[in-house]
């Protein structure tokens, strides 16, 4: 074999290492051993929730008011998918750190990185083999989805791909934490330790900070479990997505940064330093990005399509000054039902917590008002309807409410059916089926005959 | 062995100092030049830092101080793995692949043919071992599965840790055919060997580590010279010298 002059980089073909990256993680149990334990997960919560569904549409199917109230994003998918996240906080973390901790243990990295390819393609190609195992661990989730169509059951496709794809962004970016935490320890059970604490530390976030005001409701934001909550409601948010998407490529980039063991640590964290600044910035622009699609089929971060085309036509500021604090569960109703419907449908929203840093016990009797002024009128209410509201602002701006549209009405979708049956696929033949592939991909490849080189030594 | 006139060094090592926290030098001060197509031997007990030495050249391990110069240009970091190839020592790539999945990934990396793949597993004997998982290689098939790697990467630098690790007295007499027929075709090797003997019979010079200290540099007649033992051993030279 001939030597070449250096300067390989530029001929190296990056198929080889994806390859490998997939070959490596197919390789390892961790994957499968998750993919056999959310098949039952996902397959009981399923189960559960279908029949909880049936049982609230038993009483549905003879009144079309109750059956408004069915939605299966909320009675079938969302708790399904639910024990898929429970599944992904907890396990993909592993299936993750292997992709890096593997070759850091055995000692591999080091022909890794010496190999003709950026950083960035090395951390790159693990990522998308990340991606590969969260699709998937997935499998178990997604052939629920098609289980629950079999059995007669309603699918929204936008709503339904909208809650798919937030699960996915969320899997990549406990991959991505993952991997991060992979680059940066000497072992993957350390790894898994730092992972795990950020992973299972947002949930007591979660749990502990939600509903309170300042810097613990700062802190609840914070929290990863946040991330999927739009989503569970119907909503793609742009912003969210964006800032998603930020922290998984910073998080990319802090693994380019400690992944070169021949770059000192001083240089290392200078360089995280200033990928922190970015990501923080990122988040910052993201967080300004307010637009949103709502997906849902029932529309319930929107009010009614008359309603909405009328107020995307104020072009004055509408200046909405809540006396509550945040915590107040009338907030929480009107931020749900009015506020955050309003910042989507008309241009220019501002609200302002006139109460927000005292407690509900030093409230006045102006406690719960809410002073709305568009067009240098101002009216109050302490009504948290928008029944109420929007007649409100409407008298505000000097025009009348729309006429209610006619087939704007969410039929609902009551089923009573059983899927006890569909526990044989998730208890039975999904994991026959997860053991055969597993099977299948720890053959060893046949040797091609040029590999036996005549002349060689026995 | 290159004779005669002394050609321009490949590789220039200046200067290099390596520690470790608040103790002393891993390597200290370390200097030498490799020549093209020359099998240069490092040799020294074990904790003498050769390992750290090659780490730090390959650009694997940052350093203090020194520099590193391929052909008389400074070689930074990021051109480093263009130009030199580093084979650690007990490493088993990949334990879960078989051997012909890690070659056929390093061949596909580097645009390596079938048949290339095949001469490199022919000239190490690696045949019995292409359908076994790496994990399940024993010491010998694994260290050649390394030498593989490296005869498979172009680089016209190799650096190897412990080449001959594992082996028996015959299989360290066809590796070292198997090296020598790579610096014929211009590529030049720095090894790292523990066993004298083995440092004796392969390398053209000799770079004698000791305390991650440079103690002598030379050929086998050279050290001799330098040290009054006509007949000696590299043993006894080792000794003398440190």
């Amino acid at each position: 074999m001939q030597s070449r002059e250096p300067n390989l980089r530029a001929t190296a073909s990056i198929v080889p290492l994806l390859t490998k990256e997939f070959a490596e993680i197919a390789a390892g149990r961790a994957l499968w051993t998750m993919l056999l334990l959310v098949c039952p997960l996902v397959g009981y919560s399923f189960v559960e929730a279908v029949s909880l569904y049936s049982e609230s549409s038993s009483a549905a199917t003879q009144s079309p008011v109750l059956a408004r109230s069915l939605s299966p994003l909320d009675g079938v998918l969302v708790p399904t998918f639910g024990s898929f996240y429970v599944a992904v906080t907890l396990l993909f973390p592993f299936v993750a750190i292997r992709v890096l901790g593997q070759e850091k243990e055995s000692g591999a990295l080091y022909l890794l990185v010496q190999l003709p390819y950026r950083y960035a393609t090395l951390v790159t190609a693990k990522l998308c083999a990340i991606l590969a195992a969260l699709c998937m661990v997935s499998i178990p989730a997604v052939s629920a989805i098609a289980i629950w169509a079999i059995l007669g059951g309603h699918l929204a496709a936008t709503e339904t791909l909208n809650l798919v794809f937030g699960h996915l962004l969320y899997g990549l970016l406990v991959g991505a934490v993952g991997l991060f935490a992979a680059v940066i320890s000497d072992s993957s059970s350390t790894a898994a330790i730092m992972a795990l604490a950020l992973t299972i530390g947002s949930w007591v976030l979660d749990f502990t900070l939600a509903g309170r005001s300042g810097l613990s409701s700062w802190l609840a934001q914070m929290s990863l479990t946040q991330t999927l909550r739009p989503f569970e409601q119907g909503l793609l948010s742009l912003g969210l997505v964006l800032g998603i998407a930020a922290v998984i490529f910073g998080l990319a980039t802090l693994t380019v940064v400690w992944l070169p063991p021949g770059v000192s640590a001083r240089v290392k964290i200078v360089r995280s330093l200033s990928c922190l600044l970015a990501i923080v910035l990122a988040l910052g622009v993201a967080a300004q990005v307010r637009t949103s699609i709502d997906v849902s089929e029932d529309r319930r971060n929107s009010f009614s399509s008359a309603d909405e085309a009328l107020l995307a036509k104020f072009r004055l500021p509408l200046i909405i000054s809540v006396n509550l604090v945040p915590e107040d569960p009338r907030y929480i109703d009107l931020r749900r039902n009015v506020l955050s419907k309003l910042e989507r449908a008309m241009p220019n929203v501002t609200v302002v917590l006139v109460n927000g840093r005292r407690s509900i016990a030093e409230s006045s009797d102006a406690y719960g008002q809410i002073e709305y002024a568009y067009g240098g009128r101002t009216d109050r209410s302490r009504s948290t309807s928008p029944r109420e509201i929007l007649p409100l602002v409407y008298a505000l701006a000097g025009l009348a409410p729309p006429m209610p549209g006619s087939g704007d009405e969410y039929p609902g979708y009551p089923l009573v059916v059983s899927a006890d049956a569909a526990l044989l696929w998730f208890l039975g033949g999904l994991p026959v089926l997860i053991a055969l592939a597993w099977w299948w991909a720890r053959r060893l490849p046949s040797i091609k005959p040029a590999c036996l080189h005549e002349g060689g030594k026995p | 062995m290159i004779e005669g006139h002394n050609p321009a060094p490949l590789l220039s090592v200046e200067n290099l100092t390596k520690r470790y926290g608040r103790e002393g030098a891993a390597i200290d001060r370390v200097a030498f030049s490799a020549l093209p197509g020359e099998i240069l031997g490092i040799i020294g007990p074990n904790g003498a830092g050769k390992t750290t030495l090659l780490e730090a050249i390959a650009g694997l391990l940052p350093v203090d101080s020194g520099e590193i110069f391929w052909r008389g240009e400074p070689l930074g970091l990021a051109r480093r793995r263009d130009a030199i190839f580093y084979l650690p020592d007990a490493v088993r790539p990949y334990r879960d692949q078989s051997t012909l999945q890690v070659l056929s990934f390093i061949a596909g990396v580097f645009r390596r043919s079938d048949r290339e793949v095949g001469e490199a597993v022919a000239e190490l004997g690696l045949q019995p071992a292409l359908g076994k998982r790496v994990y399940a290689l024993s010491k010998g098939y694994a260290r050649r599965l390394m030498l593989a790697v490296g005869l498979l990467a172009p680089h016209p630098l190799l650096l190897m840790d412990e080449p001959f690790d594992g082996f028996d007295l015959r299989q360290t007499h066809d590796i070292v055919g198997v090296l020598r027929n790579q610096t014929t075709h211009g590529r030049t090797l720095i090894l790292s060997i523990h066993q004298l003997a083995d440092a004796e019979r392969v390398c053209d010079r000799l770079i004698l580590l000791s305390a991650g200290r440079v103690r002598g540099i030379g050929s086998l007649a050279e050290l001799r010279a330098e040290t009054g033992l006509p007949a000696g051993s590299l043993e006894d030279i080792f000794l003398a010298i440190t």
